[in-house]
Order: structure tokens, then C-alpha cells, then sequence
């Protein structure tokens, strides 16, 4: 699952990394490694995305066709999976930052009442 | 695209890339792993860390695997796929069990199937006409009572002649027509039908035209009589020629132009016939000759009427138009006062024909229902018998579940898989069923289905639809969850811990558990009860309808028929012919003698007269005109008198022989012979020269009615037709062929001779009789049988569960008979808890076959105690198996067994 590092405050939800992982790609098609270290590094290491929820996630958006990948090679010419936004994956990656941007202000107008 | 559909194409395309995919996963997490290794090493982790490091994250590559798969499977196809290949392996464990299983569950879908195609055939397939749907059939009646639908010729033209009723309306009727071939005239079924008949079917023709209201006039349209004929005719007759049109057909001595072809699933509007040529209604005073229908008015009832509606009109509209014209149709057509008798309540009916008329619906729906109940008990009977095999060998199966649960399998995947094993039994089943209805259809194809009317033959079109396969289906699918569901959820019910502790050894108390496969087993023996009885109720009595006393001996007598009715020669002269072909006939290698009849006895032909003696009051007797020696041939015996000669002409004075029955009528107390009987509607006077045995007259299941005959030679008709009656020993086709010869020679314009032996007059008169008869037996054997592999199969199972308990009861001392006893126990309880409830219900349901008995009370007692003992019989054989096989159980090798 996605963690939150060295806090103990638990699993982010499981769509919340779906939405991370289409953000990620968003700046043009990636590999797994890169993805996982994009978010590590923009949440000023902050997030670590656990390798063994990373695949399922991409090969599930994959299978919903919000995703779709190909082969090609990486930055040392290997040959890597890369997986890039479908429009109906982009659609969906501007609902959901909508919808978060929505739920965290939420949130905080809450835990900042007095 | 819909990320559902998405998905599904997905795994669609996973299923058949299995390979290369599963490749490309390793390859993914390949890269990661090592991307993940070189970033470790940059920041200076040392490299006999790096590896434990990794694994430490990435955990065992094969879990990866096993979950990425799943996301991309099918998840319920491929267990599916498993399930069936271990429910594959589990069959051939036990081939016994499972060729039972197939087997009895094959008798059940294959009996149904048959019995169904019958009943669709007859009473659900629409006509293969175009909007068959808008066709109604006519009738008429004195309201509440059942309607009548044979109409007379002027009921019809009236309804015919008031055209804003329906858009069609129409009369036809079977007939057998004499047509002249290069070698004399044949016998060919055909209707005549009136003008509008095609118009209303509106099947188009395959050549030429169809016949139109001007051929259906009097004397035929202005180019003379036309005629259509069916596919069929047209390849047997004309050899499929193009330019059949316009050829000459001689029917009953009198050409017709044939006009048109009809196509081949073209039948008409009787789905049970199968005319080969449609003439037009009005040339019946020729094609009957002499013989005239039309001209008989109201006095010849004889045609049936189907109607086809206005567009868009319904049944109950045309009800009521009906309505308004019954009473002015009536006082058009009545030609005496006593036809307006009942004008009040008479009216003229609709109802739906969509699936045409026929009368072989009213003589063989009710049959053929109670045969498809015996069906359908025999069916239920087999998945009773199943579930009640599977529940038992399921619970022997009771650790393996137990294990299968406490490793993780959840209850609903255990179920699935006991349920794949059922349906497997099942589908198996059916198909091995459905294998069998072509050779159960030819079976019963090859039995003469006739109606009570003769030698009509009915011929069903019993070939598969879209109807049967949805019954086919839902069989199939009713089967499998009979069969699987309740033991499925049996076995998996239950404490776990307990059945895993407890395991297969061990003596369990008497729960709730035992009881359901106890009710079943019960329902099972009260089914085959019922069974059993309703076979014994009919087998006697169809035995008793053939034994009972006809009044003449049906052994080695055969009839042939000759019809004179369309040949030159009349009266001395013809019969002069009858005396030969009688006289040549009885020299014929084999025949012991031969007569002549006018109607064949119980062939549902009768012919009747209101008969007196001076200064009595006239009596109803049946009639018959037969040859000399007729008694003789026929085995009837004479009490006094003499048999009539070929000198008892008009001439010599009028002769009768009476029956016993007739004779006491008439005399009673006296001696008729010498004696005058006069026939009370022309007052001739009869001398009655002899006094005979009863015989049956029309219809075997009645008792033997007064009858009188007279001799044949002293008929008024011109051109009578008559059979030859020939008792003959030995075989019967050299006669067929001397009667051929003989017909050809003295009167060769007829149609070849028919030869029926009376043994098969009899048995089609009994068609349905003798149709449940043996069906009822057979069933009730395989319900016997099916009955006692299942009491055998379940005792067998759960004895073999108690082999420790029964071993130390004997280490404590139990004798082997008490351990006979206690095994045998269980099943006798089954088995008398069935009984009565069996008898229960047979009592009940015997009350429906009552109207197919004779002289059989649906009560017999000794039926109902002689099928008991069948059963008790059985049951104890199978449960005695068992029972001895658990009393040789040695106590020391038993309890090691632990």
C-alpha cells in the first residue's frame, strides 16, 4: 500500500494511489521504477509507494484502459514497460484532482476550526 | 469504451496470451529490481547487503506473480475449468456409480424429451402456415355443452355467403380418392376443400395456381374439375416434371386438370393429415360416388369449418358476430320443424386454430398427459435417487471437505465444485437421453397411431423445435439442481472441527443430518409405489380387453378389403365376382375358409336399424351383411339354424340371423327360428333363419350389443364394397399377393386389394390402451430397479461409515444376525414409511386412470397388495446386501482400522 513515511497513521486509501500513479504519468509515459520514484521524490520523500501495490495498480488501470502500455527502452537502454494516460485516463485523473482538491480543503476548513 | 467492456476484453485476450504474458511480467519486475539494486549501490549500501535488501522489499517474486495473474483472469472460468477436470477424475474413480447415475438419469430425460416432441407435435405446433395465429376453428352448439365441429354443407355455405364475418372462412375434409394409374386405380389420400381454403392459408403455391371459389362450383369452373396436388404427389406421379400443369388426373373415373403444386410442409389445416391431392368440395357427388354429401343437406355432417379473422378482430369479437347470425342461419337452412327445435340456445362458436383441427387432440390428449405424468415421475424418481447416492457418498466424502475447509476453501467454493460434479452427472445424463430420443421416436413411429375411426393413420410431425429444446434445457437444468444443491449444502453444513476430530470412523448420534436422505429415500419408494400401481391397474386390464370375449376368434384371420364402389359392375354381376374371388380365395394354400363382410367388427365402423316383431314395439339392433360360412371363418357359434348360401338372394325371400342377445330382445322365452322380424322403417319382413353367439360390434371396450345380420347378397346398394374375411395358417404374404392377382383378374378397374390381419384391427383400436400399458410397465420396472440401487447405494455407504462402530459392538459381543438386523432396520423404516405413503397417493391418482380401465377397479386391493410385495421384495434384497456384507465384518481388523 501507499505509506506515509514514518508516521504510523496507517494505509492511505487504495484511490488515492491510483490518483498519484495517473498524476505521475501525466508528464508523459514512464516506466514502474520511475513512477514510484517520481512520488517518493515530490512528496519530498514524504511517500513511499510499496512495490507490491505499484504493479497491481498499474496492470488494474491498464486493464480499465485508463492506462496503456508499451515496450521501449529505458534511460540505460533496457527494454522497460512504459505505461502512458488514455484520454479516458486523463479524464479521469482531472475528476479525481477535483475531487481531492475538494476533500482536503474540506478537510482542513475542519481540523482548523477552533 | 466502458472500462467493464474494457476489462472483459482484457482478460479475453489474457486467456489466449498466456505465455507471453506471464513473460513480460518477469521482465517488468526484473527491471525494477535491478533499477532498484543500482540506486542501493549508488547510495553506498555495500553489495552483500544490496540482495538481502532487495528481497527484503520485493518479497517472494512468485506471490507477485500469482497476484498480477489473477487481476487479469477470469477468476470464476478458471476455477470452473478446474473444478470440472477434478470432477472429471472423481467420476472415473467410480465407474459404477457413475454408469448408474447416467443411465437412470437418461431413461428420465429421454422418456420426457419423447413424450414431449408427442405432445408438442399435437398439441402446442402451430400450423407451418403464414399468421396462423389469426386462424379460428368453428363449431356450434346448445351453449354451455362441449361445441360440436363437424358441420353440415348448408350450415357452411351460409357462413360462407356472409362475407364481412371473417376475411376467410373454409370447409374441408379427408377423403380417399380412386385415381387411375396405367395399371388400375389406386387408393390415395386427399381432401376436398371449398373455394377460399388456400386463400386463407396463404401459403403460395410451388407451380401454378391454387384452387379459387369459382373451381368450388357445381360441375367446376367453366374449364372443367381442377385439382391441386402436394410436392410429394408430384414427384411419385409425374417424376417432378415442369409442365405438370394443365395434365389430366382420372379420379374416380373422371378427369380433373391439375392446376397447381403445393409445397411440401404445405399439410393443410388438419395437422395430422397428409393429402396428396386437394379437390374442390363441390365434386364430392363425383369423387364419393354414389355417395352425395352436399346433396344429404342437413342430414351429412361431415366437414370441418376454420375461419381465418378479419385484420385485427379477436375470438371474442368474432363470438359475438357468430352470435347474431346463428339464429338467421338456422331458420335459412332448416328444411323440417324439428331442426328449429332448440333455436334458442344454438349458436355458432370460435376458437383459436392457430394450431389447426384435429380430432386425434380429443381421443389422444388425455393419454398422453397421463403418460407424460408417469414421465415425469420417473424423471423426478431418478434425481431423487441421485441426490439421495450423492448425499451419501458426499458424506463419506465428509473428511476430505473438512480439509478442504480448513485450509482455506470457502463454503461457496465447495459448493461450486460438489455442484460442477452433479451438473456434470446431469448434462452427461441428458445427452445420453437426448442421444436416445431419435431410436425412442422411431420406436414410437413405427407403432400405427390410428384414430378410433379406422385406418386413418395420424401422422404427427414430431421433429425438434425451438420448443423442445427450451424443455430439453429446462430439464436439464431443473435436473441439476435437484440433484446438486441438496447435497452440495448438506455436506458442507456442519461443525468442522467436529468432522475433522470425528473424521470417518467414528459412530455419530442420529441428527438432523440423517434425516433429510431418510425423507428422501421414503419419497423415492412412495414414488415408485405409485409407479408400480398405476402399472398394475393397466397391464391387467388391457390383458382383459384383449381376452375379453370378442365372440369370435381374431387368431390367424386377416381381412381384405375391396372397394367396388367405381368399377361397371352392379348387382347379380358383381356379386357373381364376389362369389369367385371367395371361392379362389379359400383354395389358396393355407386357408381354412373365407367369407365375406360389410363391416369389420371393432374397426369403429357400425351401420344400425329399428327393428320389430309383429305387435311389439321396435328395438335398436346392429347390423352387419356377411357371406356365406362367415360364422364358420369367423368362429362364431351358431346355437341353431344354418349359415346363409349364395341362393339367399331377394328372390328367395328375405333372410336373418340373429344374435343371442337380439334373439332374447326379440323372443324372449321363444324360439325365433322360422320367426318374422320387420324392419321398422320400410316394413319388409325377415325370416330369421339362425341364432348366434354375441360378438363385440364397434368398439372392443363395450359389451356385445343386439345385432342381426343378413346376407350380402341381399343389399339394395348397387356397387357395394365388401371384405373378404380368410382364416389362413401359416404365412400371410402369398395371400396378399393371390388377392392382388385375383382383384386384377375379375375386376380390374379397383385399387389394390388391402390386406389387414385382424390381430392389428384390434390392437389399433387399443392403440392408447396398449401405448400406456406397456409404458406404465416399463416404467414401473425402472423404478423397481432404480429404487433398489438407490436403498442398496445409501445403505452401502453408511454401513461402510459404521464399519468401527459395527466392529466393536461385535468385540462387545453382538451376534451377526443382530448386526443383520441392525443395518437391515434402516432401511425398513425407509422402506414402510414410503409404502404407506406411496399408497396414499397411488389411491389418490389411481381415481385419474379410472376412464382407462376396464373392468378394473382403480381400487383392486390385490393390485395395491401385490404391488407392496413387488416392492418389500426388492427392498429387502437390496438392503439384505448390505446388511450381510456388514455382519462379515471381523471386529479385530474393524477396530485397527482406527
Amino acid at each position: 500500500m501507499l505509506r506515509e513515511e514514518n508516521t504510523d497513521s496507517g494505509d492511505l486509501i487504495q484511490g488515492t494511489l491510483e490518483m498519484l500513479v495517473l498524476k505521475a504519468l501525466q508528464r508523459g509515459p514512464q516506466h514502474g521504477y520511475a513512477v514510484a520514484e517520481w512520488i517518493h521524490q515530490t512528496s519530498q520523500q514524504l511517500l513511499k509507494v510499496e512495490e507490491g501495490a505499484l504493479y497491481p495498480a498499474l496492470h488494474r488501470l491498464e486493464l480499465r484502459g485508463l492506462l496503456q502500455a508499451k515496450w521501449g527502452a529505458s534511460e540505460n537502454n533496457r527494454r522497460a514497460k512504459f505505461y502512458e494516460l488514455t484520454a479516458e485516463g486523463k479524464r479521469k485523473l482531472n475528476a479525481e484532482s477535483q475531487r481531492w482538491a475538494r476533500l482536503s480543503a474540506a478537510v482542513a476548513f475542519v481540523m482548523q476550526a477552533s | 469504451m466502458a472500462p467493464v467492456l474494457h476489462e472483459f476484453l482484457g482478460r479475453l485476450k489474457s486467456l489466449f496470451h498466456k505465455r507471453s504474458m506471464d513473460r513480460e511480467m518477469v521482465e517488468e519486475l526484473e527491471l525494477h529490481q535491478s533499477l532498484l539494486r543500482e540506486k542501493l549501490l549508488r547510495q553506498g549500501v555495500p553489495p552483500s547487503q544490496v540482495d538481502r535488501t532487495v528481497q527484503r522489499t520485493f518479497g517472494r517474486t512468485e506471490r507477485w506473480h500469482e497476484r498480477l495473474r489473477e487481476l487479469w483472469q477470469f477468476r470464476g472460468i478458471e476455477n470452473l475449468a478446474r473444478d470440472i477436470r477434478f470432477s472429471f477424475r472423481l467420476l472415473r474413480k467410480s465407474p459404477g456409480f457413475t454408469a448408474v447415475a447416467i443411465l437412470t438419469l437418461a431413461l428420465g430425460v429421454g422418456a420426457n424429451t419423447s413424450v414431449f416432441s408427442l405432445i408438442n407435435a399435437l398439441l402446442f405446433r402451430p400450423l407451418a402456415v403464414p399468421h396462423a395465429d389469426q386462424l379460428a376453428v368453428l363449431g356450434y352448439g346448445q351453449g354451455g355443452s362441449d361445441p360440436q365441429y363437424d358441420f353440415s354443407t348448408p350450415y357452411f355455405r351460409s357462413l360462407e355467403s356472409r362475407r364481412n364475418l371473417f376475411a376467410n372462412v373454409f370447409a374441408y375434409v379427408g377423403d380417399t380418392m380412386q385415381v387411375k394409374s396405367s395399371a388400375a386405380n389406386e387408393n390415395v389420400p386427399g381432401q376436398l376443400v371449398s373455394g377460399e381454403f388456400f386463400t386463407a392459408l396463404e401459403t403460395p403455391p410451388l407451380l401454378g395456381r391454387y384452387l379459387t371459389p369459382e373451381d368450388d362450383q357445381r360441375g367446376g369452373s367453366p374449364t372443367g374439375f381442377a385439382v391441386v396436388i402436394s410436392e410429394s404427389f408430384w414427384n411419385t406421379w409425374f417424376q417432378r416434371t415442369p409442365d405438370v400443369i394443365g395434365r389430366k388426373l382420372i379420379i374416380a373415373n373422371v378427369p380433373f386438370t391439375v392446376v397447381g403444386v403445393m409445397p411440401q410442409k404445405f399439410v393443410g389445416a388438419d395437422p395430422t393429415q397428409r393429402p396428396e391431392i386437394f379437390a374442390p368440395l363441390s365434386a364430392d357427388p363425383i369423387i364419393d360416388a354414389p355417395h352425395n354429401h352436399i346433396d344429404d343437406g342437413l342430414h351429412a355432417w361431415w366437414i370441418n369449418v376454420v375461419a381465418r379473422l378479419n385484420p385485427g378482430d379477436t375470438i371474442e369479437h368474432a363470438n359475438a358476430a357468430l352470435l347474431a347470425v346463428s339464429n338467421p342461419i338456422l331458420e335459412e337452412t332448416a328444411d323440417t320443424p324439428e331442426a328449429l327445435l332448440d333455436k334458442e340456445h344454438f349458436r355458432f362458436t370460435a376458437e383459436s386454430g392457430s394450431r389447426g383441427f384435429t380430432y386425434a387432440r380429443f381421443i389422444f390428449r388425455k393419454p398422453l398427459i397421463a403418460m407424460f405424468a408417469m414421465c415425469i415421475g420417473i424423471l423426478v424418481l431418478a434425481c431423487i435417487n441421485l441426490a439421495s447416492l450423492l448425499m451419501a457418498r458426499s458424506a463419506a466424502r465428509e473428511r476430505e471437505l473438512a480439509a478442504r475447509l480448513a485450509i482455506g476453501a470457502t463454503r461457496m467454493r465447495l459448493v461450486q465444485q460438489l455442484l460442477v460434479e452433479s451438473a456434470l452427472i446431469a448434462v452427461l445424463g441428458t445427452l445420453a437421453g437426448l442421444a436416445a430420443v431419435p431410436f425412442i421416436n422411431h420406436a414410437l413411429a413405427t407403432l400405427q397411431i390410428s384414430d378410433h375411426n379406422g385406418n386413418d393413420h395420424v401422422q404427427l410431425n414430431a421433429s425438434p423445435d425451438l420448443r423442445l429444446f427450451a424443455f430439453t434445457a429446462l430439464i436439464a437444468v431443473v435436473t441439476t439442481m435437484l440433484i446438486g444443491l441438496l447435497p452440495a449444502l448438506q455436506a458442507t453444513s456442519g461443525d468442522l472441527n467436529q468432522q475433522i476430530k470425528g473424521g470417518q470412523h467414528t459412530a455419530k448420534p442420529r441428527g438432523a443430518g440423517k434425516l433429510l436422505p431418510r425423507v428422501l429415500m421414503s419419497f423415492e419408494v412412495a414414488l415408485a409405489l405409485v409407479l408400480v400401481v398405476g402399472a398394475g391397474l393397466l397391464a391387467p386390464s388391457l390383458v382383459r380387453l384383449f381376452r375379453s370375449g370378442l365372440g369370435f376368434d381374431p387368431q390367424h384371420l386377416v381381412n381384405i378389403s375391396f372397394r367396388m364402389d367405381k368399377q361397371p359392375l352392379t348387382d347379380d354381376a358383381l356379386m357373381r365376382v364376389y362369389q369367385q374371388i371367395g371361392e379362389d380365395l379359400s383354395h389358396q394354400p393355407g386357408v381354412e375358409s373365407s367369407s365375406f363382410e360389410f363391416i369389420v367388427p371393432v374397426s369403429g365402423l357400425g351401420w344400425n336399424g329399428r327393428y320389430l316383431t309383429p305387435g311389439s314395439k321396435p328395438q335398436i339392433l346392429m347390423m352387419n351383411a356377411v357371406g356365406p360360412q362367415y360364422f364358420q371363418t369367423m368362429r362364431i357359434p351358431m346355437f341353431q339354424g344354418r349359415e346363409f348360401t349364395w341362393s339367399d338372394t331377394k328372390a328367395s325371400g328375405m333372410k336373418m340371423i340373429l344374435n343371442q342377445s337380439a334373439a332374447k330382445l326379440l323372443y324372449p322365452g321363444r324360439n325365433p327360428i322360422g320367426m318374422q322380424v320387420i324392419d321398422g322403417h320400410d316394413k319388409t319382413a325377415y325370416e330369421v333363419v339362425a341364432v348366434v353367439g354375441d360378438t363385440k360390434y364397434r368398439d372392443l371396450r363395450r359389451p356385445a350389443p343386439p345385432a342381426a345380420y343378413v346376407p350380402l347378397m341381399q343389399g339394395n346398394e348397387e356397387k357395394p364394397s365388401f371384405s373378404a374375411v380368410v382364416r389362413v395358417h401359416g404365412p400371410q404374404a402369398p395371400l396378399a399377393a393371390a388377392a392382388r392377382a385375383l382383384a386384377a383378374r375379375y375386376a380390374p378397374t379397383i385399387p389394390a386389394p388391402l390386406m389387414t390381419p385382424v390381430d392389428d384391427v384390434i390392437a389399433n383400436s387399443l392403440f392408447a390402451e396398449r401405448m400406456m400399458a406397456w409404458l406404465s410397465v416399463f416404467f414401473a420396472g425402472c423404478a423397481l430397479l432404480v429404487t433398489a440401487i438407490g436403498l442398496y447405494g445409501t445403505l452401502a455407504y453408511s454401513t461402510a461409515r459404521r464399519t468401527s462402530e459395527i466392529g466393536i459392538r461385535m468385540a462387545l459381543g453382538a451376534q451377526r444376525a443382530g448386526v443383520v438386523r441392525l443395518v437391515f432396520r434402516e432401511n425398513a423404516v425407509v422402506a414402510i414409511i414410503g409404502c404407506a405413503a406411496g399408497l396414499v397417493t397411488a389411491v389418490l391418482a389411481s381415481r385419474a386412470l379410472a376412464s382407462f380401465l376396464y373392468e378394473t377397479s382403480p381400487h383392486d386391493p390385490w393390485i395395491l397388495i401385490g404391488s407392496i410385495g413387488a416392492l418389500t421384495v426388492i427392498a429387502s434384497a437390496a438392503s439384505l446386501l448390505p446388511a450381510i456384507r456388514a455382519a462379515r465384518i471381523e471386529p479385530i481388523t474393524a477396530i485397527r482400522c482406527e
